[in-house]
């Protein structure tokens, strides 16, 4: 792909693709000679096939989403990689404001699950924004902690981020976990309220990384390598807090994010993206695998063998050595 | 076979429809956006998606769920054909396939969908080459009128005129024509547009 024409890297409008759109309009995929042309896609689905298929080169991913295409679960299997780390926090728990108010909100919404179960009235409704996205583990681990099963005693759906805010006015969905800024945007729109933060939970957790194929980062080494440095170097850019204003500014514009200033600010202060975040660690990779296998996502795997095939700090390192 | 077509673009969700007419026995649905009552009061056996739809992630959770949902989708790739799914990821369109149905059935769905896909595009294609002819054909008519009131020339001298330009610039005809508007608006003191 990458040998004529500029490479094609697809993104979904998140706060979290800050790396990409900072790399390509500050210019440092242009600084370590590549030309690159940003795709914004409407599915992660999508966004998966396109990179299994070609059609990108490489993508704005969820973690978990390396892992489960590179294993074949939820769509056929196509080795895929993560050779850096885009992001840590950002995904949020938020619930509808009419089972928020006064006191914990986490009691309210296990009374009322409770009381609709003896009433035999139809359980309740929360979304996730996908279902390999620690923004799904989140929201189970939340739900799971509040002494409910989150495949019994609610019903799970995925939902748009961009039609979340929305959802939750009508009452189609009663709560939802998504990444930045769709979180903000619900509570801007006084429809929702944000009860837990993936940072309070997990720190550390690897949410967005880039995604190429196996293959293609064999047939690109040279290029992979100046997409890492530019990637990490966008980063570095974005975590700056002097470029803030600047970062919310670009990251609003119609071909991006298309938002409200105010939500990616906000949005902005619970994401970190540069040093320790960079380089894929593979303890967070079994990590992930754990997750998955927690809520039957996959079965019996050698968690060790997927992770070193599909976690490559190695890459990442090959890089920074120039 | 029923088949709901998801597509945020009607025409196209609409040519898809009516390229499936052969297939027998066929029901077919379209809607903009993925419903999740109306679909389970369809009871598709395949839903075909545009693929710009944010609805995939949706219909991918539901095969997620398979375990508790009694209609599980499952996207509709034959391993034994690798070329298949990177065609249909090109076209803009996936299908997702009831349990259940046999593969080779929905070969034909993806295969319409995916022309139809293709016809859409080449018909968009050709409207707006179409549109810019015209207004390129208006400019050209209205620099024409423009030198032959200024310079008093008769239409077949200021259609040369232009045309000299035009070859010297190698530039197209219709550029040139409307640089000359926008050139002659500022030398009037006029707003160049």
């Amino acid at each position: 792909m990458s040998t004529s024409g500029p490479l094609q890297l697809g993104f979904i409008p998140l706060v979290d693709a800050a790396p990409l759109i900072v790399a390509q309009e500050k210019r440092f995929f242009a600084a370590e000679g590549l030309s690159v042309s940003l795709s914004r896609e409407g599915s992660w689905a999508t966004i998966r096939d396109k990179v299994a298929a070609g059609a990108l080169d490489g993508a704005h991913m969820l973690a978990p989403m390396v892992l489960a295409a590179s294993l074949g679960i939820g769509s056929e299997p196509k080795a895929m990689i993560a050779p850096i780390a885009l992001n840590q926090g950002g995904a949020a728990v938020t619930l509808s404001t009419r089972l928020t108010g006064d006191g914990d909100a986490g009691a309210r919404l296990t009374h009322l699950v409770r009381r609709r179960q003896e009433e035999g009235a139809s359980p309740l409704t929360l979304a996730a924004v996908y279902p390999f996205s620690i923004h799904n583990y989140l929201l189970r681990h939340w739900l799971a902690g509040l002494g409910l099963n989150p495949d019994v005693d609610v019903r799970l759906t995925v939902v748009p981020p961009p039609r979340t805010a929305a959802l939750l006015g009508e009452g189609v969905i009663e709560g939802f976990c998504a990444g930045a800024p769709w979180n903000m945007v619900a509570e801007a729109a006084g429809v929702g309220q944000t009860v837990v933060r993936v940072n309070e939970v997990w720190p550390e957790a690897p949410d967005k990384v880039l995604g190429v194929t196996e293959f293609w980062a064999a047939a690109n080494p040279a290029v992979l390598k100046a997409l890492i440095r530019a990637l990490a170097a966008a980063g570095a850019w974005a975590a700056d807090p002097h470029n803030q204003p600047e970062l919310v500014g670009l990251l609003a514009r119609p071909e991006f994010l298309d938002t409200a200033p105010e939500a990616i600010a906000s949005g902005l202060a619970e994401i970190a993206f540069a040093g320790a975040v960079n380089p894929p660690r593979r303890e967070q990779a079994g990590w992930l695998l754990e997750q998955m296998a927690r809520w039957g996502q996959v079965g019996e795997v050698a968690i060790d063998k997927v992770v070193e095939r599909t976690w490559r700090p190695d890459l990442y390192l090959a890089a920074q050595g120039g | 076979m029923r088949v709901l077509i998801i597509d945020p673009d009607p025409a196209r969700a609409a040519l898809v429809a009516e390229g499936l007419a052969g297939i027998d026995p066929l029901q077919v649905q379209v809607a903009a956006v993925y419903h999740e009552a109306e679909a389970a009061a369809f009871q598709p056996d395949v839903v075909v998606v545009a693929s710009e739809s944010p609805d995939r992630d949706t219909l991918e959770s539901l095969r997620e769920a398979s375990a508790v949902n009694p209609r599980p989708v499952v996207m509709f790739v034959d391993r034994s054909e690798p070329g298949l799914a990177e065609e249909a990821v090109r076209a803009g369109v996936a299908a997702y396939v009831v349990d259940g149905l046999s593969a080779a059935r929905v070969r034909p769905v993806l295969e319409v969908a995916m022309s139809r896909f293709h016809l859409m595009h080449q018909l968009r294609a050709d409207l707006a080459k179409a549109k810019a002819d015209l207004a390129s054909r208006k400019t050209v008519e209205r620099a024409k009128a423009l030198l032959m009131k200024e310079r008093d020339l008769d239409e077949e001298a200021a259609y040369r005129l232009l045309r000299k330009l035009s070859m010297d610039t190698g530039r197209p005809l219709g550029a040139v024509a409307a640089d000359l508007l926008a050139f002659a608006g500022v030398l009037k003191g006029g707003d160049p547009t």
